[in-house]
């Protein structure tokens, strides 16, 4: 892409989410979700393919939707309580379709549907910024409104988003769709959190992006896009590969890795709030991730396959594994000995 | 009201000879108490005589065998899903390196499949398609005629194409397929020596995408031995109501949804045709290393 282009929208794309993040007026808040919606469209569609353009078309149809409803809610707010302050949305409906118009934007079940399919339309490093800085200036206005958030809907839609996200990732062969349900799941676990600890959600959330940019980039590096490229991605990169199973378990938030930190910080605060049947259920569903995240990890590491490898250069590494993939990896995996730190940083 | 109901019968006393009337000719569809939509068939249509909405039989018996099926479909599905990706264990889709898509064994076989020539705009091609000797093969034949049909507007005529039906699961929902395992079409067929045009056509998302056709060429042999073509993937080119596009890419392979595969013959010879295909398979051939066989150059490169 021209470098001037991918300038403008990288720089948009940050703008959007520096705006959002540091308003307190509902409508800039607004105007940082739109600049951030409209960056990300010829991202998705670089390639011009008609599936990039459906992908496109999607993800600006849907988070436009959601953008009116967030403007909506802050009108309504604006108009029964007087005053647009993002920290102070105190009536029950605007806070009511303020959830859902996030809901929308994240992809919370059951306002998932456009995610598969826009991660498995756009370049393995666009679905990485839609899966971490996009999410990034939502997860913001969540954490801005939880008091006057619903609690029954925002654990009703975490307990469904587990288990859509478990299930529906479970018979999927794209590598992008099977991040777009680890995404989902995860989501899950931010937003059950929320009410009761909102920094827990955060720290999910930074974890959450940190996994995610190691395994989308490492996926970028060996040029994956499925599981059968994935079986064969050893001959290429041996030492990245090890690795990615590391990072992929670490996803699935087993100990001693990383990903374990914020599932185990979120299961102890919701059994401290009394919540221990939704700590229950979400941990059983998260089972159900597990078992693709398992999945990927034996067809990346675990297995040989007997055949030989169906990608072309496969002797070419084009670029070195980049410093940015090492720290990243080294961060996703060896974080939990420092888990008090990193509480008391969040 | 009463000068309404006196106009309207006079003017269907008169109705012959007053056509060019403009009061008559505003009031033409309401006259001839037949249809109010258009009238125009195209040559080779058959004349309607009986309207498609007239067809449907609105029995309470026949639409609970038809939930029944839908739901045993359903079940069905669930099942598939419970074993893996494709309703087959995951085993098999890491490691297949072949798949049979259609095989013409019986006469279900065939009926999965739907025949076409230029009759349906009026020309004189005719096409057959029937099982081969101890069912072992379907045997498309017929005769091309190249003569235009006299309707004013059509140029070039003489086509008879051979297409899938798309594949529907419960409750005629779309099947999704994934072929991102293989990289060919593998043929078995027995032709006549023409060459026939083998048609791709994806499930478009958009509207203004309904046209667009991946296409590539298949030239058989004629002998009596059987023939195994391959064509890759990468060499389908874009078209769309028959004229490639400029903007080349490649079929993206893991959402072969709602396919249907096409075997057209056009080749402005005017004669008998005949091709016996065995199966129609995927093939991954490691051997084929091209991801696509058209470049698509910058149009307006700054200088």
């Amino acid at each position: 892409m021209n470098p001037q282009a991918k300038l403008i929208f990288t720089a948009s794309l940050l703008l959007g989410t520096t705006i959002t993040i540091s308003s307190h007026h509902w409508i800039m808040a607004w105007a940082g979700l739109e600049i951030n919606t409209l960056a990300i469209l010829p991202l998705i569609s670089k390639s011009h393919h008609p599936r990039a353009i459906e992908a496109a078309t999607k993800y600006f149809l849907v988070q436009s939707a959601a953008s009116a409803l967030v403007l909506f809610s802050s009108m309504t707010n604006a108009w029964h309580t007087g005053q647009w302050d993002i920290t102070q949305m105190t009536h029950p409906a605007s806070s009511l379709i303020l959830t859902s118009a996030i809901a929308m934007k994240l992809g919370l079940v059951p306002f998932h549907f456009w995610y598969p399919e826009v991660l498995q339309g756009s370049p393995l490093t666009t679905g990485l910024l839609l899966s971490t800085i996009m999410k990034l200036p939502p997860i913001t206005l969540l954490y801005m409104t939880t008091p006057s958030l619903n609690p029954t809907v925002l654990t009703t839609m975490a307990v469904l988003s587990a288990a859509l996200g478990g299930w529906m990732g479970l018979n999927q062969t794209q590598v992008r769709k099977i991040l777009a349900f680890s995404s989902i799941s995860h989501l899950g676990w931010m937003a059950i959190i929320l009410i009761y600890n909102p920094k827990l959600t955060l720290l999910n959330f930074y974890l959450y992006a940190l996994m995610t940019a190691t395994v989308f980039l490492t996926l970028n590096t060996m040029k994956v896009l499925n599981l059968s490229t994935l079986m064969t991605a050893w001959t290429k990169m041996p030492s990245l590969n090890a690795m990615l199973m590391l990072t992929l378990l670490s996803l699935a938030g087993l100990p001693p890795l990383t990903g374990f930190l914020p599932k185990w910080l979120i299961i102890q605060e919701l059994t401290k709030q009394d919540m221990v049947p939704a700590a229950t259920t979400i941990s059983l569903l998260s089972l159900l991730g597990l078992f693709f995240y398992l999945r990927l990890a034996y067809c990346t590491t675990i297995t040989l396959p007997p055949h030989t490898t169906n990608h072309m250069k496969q002797w070419h590494t084009s670029k070195p594994t980049s410093v940015l993939i090492a720290i990243l990896t080294t961060t996703s995996i060896a974080l939990l000995p420092i888990a008090p730190m990193i509480l008391t940083i969040i | 009201m009463a000068l309404a109901v006196m106009l309207l019968n006079g003017a269907s006393f008169h109705g012959g000879c007053c056509r060019h009337k403009v009061l008559l000719s505003s009031l033409g569809p309401l006259l001839n108490n037949s249809k109010l939509y258009s009238s125009y068939r195209r040559p080779g249509a058959e004349p309607e005589k009986k309207l498609s909405w007239q067809n449907a039989d609105f029995s309470f018996k026949k639409s609970m065998e038809h939930l029944k099926t839908q739901l045993s479909l359903l079940k069905k599905e669930t099942q598939d899903y419970l074993q893996g990706p494709g309703g087959h264990p995951l085993s098999q889709h890491l490691l297949e390196q072949t798949r049979v898509l259609w095989q013409f064994r019986s006469q279900e076989d065939l009926n999965k499949w739907v025949i076409s020539s230029d009759e349906e705009i009026g020309g004189k091609s005719k096409v057959y398609v029937k099982l081969g000797r101890n069912d072992q093969a379907a045997l498309l034949y017929g005769t091309l005629n190249t003569e235009v049909p006299r309707d004013g507007e059509t140029k070039y005529s003489g086509y008879c194409s051979m297409r899938s039906r798309p594949a529907v699961g419960s409750f005629n929902r779309k099947k999704y397929y994934d072929w991102s395992n293989f990289n060919s079409l593998y043929l078995r067929v027995r032709g006549d020596g023409r060459p026939w045009m083998v048609n791709i056509y994806t499930d478009p998302y958009f509207s203004h995408q309904k046209d667009d056709l991946y296409s590539y060429f298949m030239f058989t042999r004629g002998g009596p031995y059987w023939e195994e073509i391959k064509i890759p993937f990468s060499k389908f080119f874009l078209s769309s109501r028959g004229r490639v596009q400029d903007n080349q890419h490649p079929i993206w392979l893991d959402k072969a949804s709602f396919l249907t595969l096409g075997f057209t013959i056009g080749d402005k010879v005017n004669g008998p045709f005949q091709l016996e295909i065995d199966f129609i398979g995927l093939l991954n051939d490691r051997a084929h290393r091209e991801k696509f066989a058209y470049e698509a150059y910058d149009k307006n490169t700054p200088v």
